[in-house]
């Protein structure tokens, strides 16, 4: 039965930095935290990243469980594909999104045991008292996966939060029209509110929402300030390295937790600059990774490139800040906590657009990475196509070609598998691909 | 001075080719790849040593390349095939910017500046698009893979295939014969598909004139016509296209020991011997 296969087991990748290397452990915590607060009957709600209510749940103390993170898990175990084909069993196709498939067929499973499927990573997902949606341009499943989980939870309520931005258009300014957007997304928050009350029994604390929005904005600016430690050559830290420390600024935002694990990192970066101590100790190429989610399950790609030589001093992936005071508005000013959540979201999406309309033919997205590779001294662009993604990886294609004509050429490597159906990978292909790529980078700087 | 041969052993998914060169062709030899790459490696070296008339220990320095250039125990150094591929055209077609090469299992466009590869890139997730998607629909029609080509350019009226799959192609391809369709239209039609793909593929790279086709597929007159009118030009083709990539890895063989005779160096190889395969080696 496919149920019972046990997952591969898999060594655990190198890491360059302290700060990385914390974070399975903190995550495995974080997911157990869920498990013991289902047990002790705190209030858990799903929840996905990037959803502007962090701070939001915090403040109303209901426990998130964050079920994207707990789908990544499942495939660095590589421990999802018993999940991803119990969720085809029930029908849902094997192109959706993967995160969604996995958590789908998780769910169901959990729920016709009344218990954990058996050998459940870290413990397993505990069931929510609620799902909070957070549907984004694009990203269907942020709306439809909580709507799909119903059927094996119909007592289990949803509230979709409604978060749009201004999307780019060359020959309009988007702050002809973002009072609109912001206040959209207020009334959506303020119906997040009155939901959670509701649910939870509790009333909003709001001078406390405002202490966490408060810590937030100084959580971005200070992992703005460690990420632009790793223009240092050689670098400190790769992308390897911030596929884990993403985690805080994902998962535990609005937390002092968050905020203090940035300040180790950036004191950890530091050090290491000071020392003249890199990712590996002679760095040949300096990489961007220009998009697209990782294969969870193939993090020690990572390492493989840094056995040619190579280094990601920097990605677009999960670098989902921005320093609050390179906006060009005074955030402070904004002391309504939902009002100033709205304004740093769409200040947010909306900050490479001005850049983009200076360039013609450019886009907020190709301009960052041109921002990137000119700050961090960029060799060649590795992207990922993960075929489960819609979202975040429509356009990829589209923005190497636009780098390349409105810039200037550069080798450019597309690595195609998913984020975590391991059926999609081949390891021999994907390193013959990362020799192709060195061979280029090293063809074209010895030119 | 001893005269210096350089060998480039090219292990493909479906055919293995070894050239020996000392500035110009002396020898090249190809012979399908089976599922023990060594033993291969070893009766196609042999093969080509014999038509050189060369000992094994007159190689200067030898490469190999290919999906399989790490089960060739006497190589001196692997080279990816991206990379002897772009040296390989670069000395036979100097005119060409841009390779496309489609191969047994995989197909692939590479950007060149001065002979080397500047930017890539590969298909190796799906049999369409590659020469495998040919070999399938081929035993369905009955037809041998060499007269693929000149039956194609009898079409009078091609078909679509739409089926991107192979698996399903070949389905549909059945499908289309039974419908009475004449089969030089359907073979047109495949050749085709795989050039829509291919060509879907390589345009990231912005297509630069010249452009040359290798590999099996630049064999196949209806696959090169199919794929000219796709870009709009004509292409050019090598005069044995499955040998670029061996050519490149002993130009590259060659490039090395001359840069390291420059510095006064000499480089290490390995045992000029050809060992029988085994699982323990």
């Amino acid at each position: 039965m496919t149920e019972e296969k046990k997952p591969e087991e898999r060594k655990k990748r190198r890491t360059a930095t302290e700060a990385a290397s914390k974070i399975g452990p903190m995550v495995k915590e974080a997911i157990g935290g869920t498990v013991r607060a289902r047990e002790e009957g705190k209030p858990l709600a799903y929840t996905f990243i990037v959803c502007a209510y962090d701070e939001i749940i915090r403040a109303m103390d209901v426990v998130p469980v964050w079920t994207e993170n707990y789908a990544g898990i499942c495939g660095a175990k590589r421990d999802a594909q018993r999940f991803l084909e119990r969720a085809e069993s029930e029908n849902f196709s094997r192109s959706l999104c993967t995160y969604a498939l996995c958590g789908l067929g998780f769910d169901a499973w959990r729920e016709e045991l009344g218990e954990m499927p058996p050998e459940a990573p870290w413990g397993g997902q505990a069931r929510p008292d609620m799902m909070l949606g957070s549907g984004q341009i694009l990203c269907d499943p942020r709306n439809k996966w909580y709507q799909a989980a119903q059927h094996y939870m119909p007592d289990v309520p949803i509230y979709d939060v409604g978060l749009p931005w201004p999307l780019y258009e060359s020959d309009y300014d988007y702050r002809d029209v973002q009072d609109y957007y912001v206040k959209y997304i207020v009334k959506e928050l303020k119906g997040l509110v009155e939901f959670l009350e509701k649910h939870t029994g509790k009333k909003m604390d709001w001078a406390r929402l405002e202490e966490l929005v408060d810590l937030t904005d100084r959580t971005w600016d200070l992992i703005w300030e460690a990420y632009e430690l790793r223009k240092a050559v050689p670098t400190p830290m790769g992308t390897g390295d911030a596929m884990n420390t993403m985690v805080p600024m994902v998962f535990m935002m609005g937390t002092q937790q968050a905020y203090d694990y940035y300040k180790d990192l950036y004191d950890e970066l530091k050090v290491k600059i000071a020392n003249k101590e890199g990712v590996i100790p002679d760095e040949k190429y300096r990489l961007i990774w220009g998009g697209g989610l990782p294969s969870w399950f193939a993090l020690t790609d990572f390492n493989y490139f840094n056995s040619k030589g190579a280094v990601f001093p920097v990605e677009t992936t999960y670098r989902m800040i921005e320093a609050t005071y390179n906006f060009d508005m005074d955030l402070s000013k904004i002391k309504d906590p939902l009002e100033h959540i709205a304004w740093r979201w769409i200040k947010f999406w909306t900050y490479w657009h001005d850049k983009a309309r200076k360039r013609p033919g450019s886009h907020p997205d190709v301009e960052r990475l041109i921002k990137y590779i000119e700050d961090y001294k960029i060799d060649g662009i590795v992207m990922h196509e993960a075929f489960s993604c819609r979202t975040w990886h429509v356009g990829l294609i589209w923005q190497l070609n636009m780098l390349k004509k409105v810039y200037r050429d550069m080798p450019s490597l597309i690595l195609e598998s998913d984020i975590i159906d391991i059926s999609s990978y081949n390891e021999a292909d994907t390193r013959a691909r990362i020799d192709a790529f060195i061979d280029t980078l090293q063809a074209v700087k010895s030119r | 001075m001893k005269r210096q041969y350089f060998a480039g052993v090219d292990i493909g998914s479906t055919m293995t080719k070894v050239v020996i060169m000392d500035g110009s062709t002396l020898a090249a030899v190809i012979g399908p790849t089976g599922p023990e790459h060594r033993k291969l490696a070893n009766r196609v070296m042999e093969e080509a040593l014999d038509k050189a008339k060369l000992a094994f220990d007159e190689i200067t320095y030898l490469v190999a390349t290919g999906y399989g250039r790490i089960n060739v125990p006497f190589a001196d150094k692997q080279i990816t095939e991206i990379s002897c591929h772009a040296r390989g055209v670069g000395h036979l077609l100097p005119a060409a910017r841009t390779v496309i090469d489609i191969g047994g299992q995989d197909s692939k466009g590479i950007k060149l500046k001065a002979g080397r590869a500047v930017d890539f890139v590969m298909n190796d997730k799906c049999a369409a698009g590659t020469g495998r998607f040919l070999e399938v629909t081929a035993e369905e029609l009955g037809v041998s893979l060499e007269d693929m080509g000149r039956l194609s350019l009898e079409a009078k009226n091609r078909v679509e295939i739409s089926n991107t799959c192979t698996v399903f192609a070949a389905q549909e391809v059945v499908a289309r014969l039974s419908d009475g369709v004449a089969l030089p239209d359907i073979i047109a039609g495949l050749h085709e598909a795989i050039a829509t793909r291919v060509y879907g593929m390589v345009r990231r790279l912005k297509i630069e004139r010249e452009v040359a086709l290798t590999g099996g597929g630049a064999k196949n007159i209806g696959l090169v016509k199919a794929m000219e009118a796709k870009l709009g030009f004509p292409v050019l083709v090598p005069p044995e296209p499955l040998l670029t990539g061996a050519i490149g890895a002993a130009l590259l063989g060659k490039d090395l020991v001359e840069k390291a005779a420059e510095k006064g160096e000499t480089l290490k190889t390995s045992p000029r011997r050809l060992t029988e395969a085994s699982l323990f080696t």
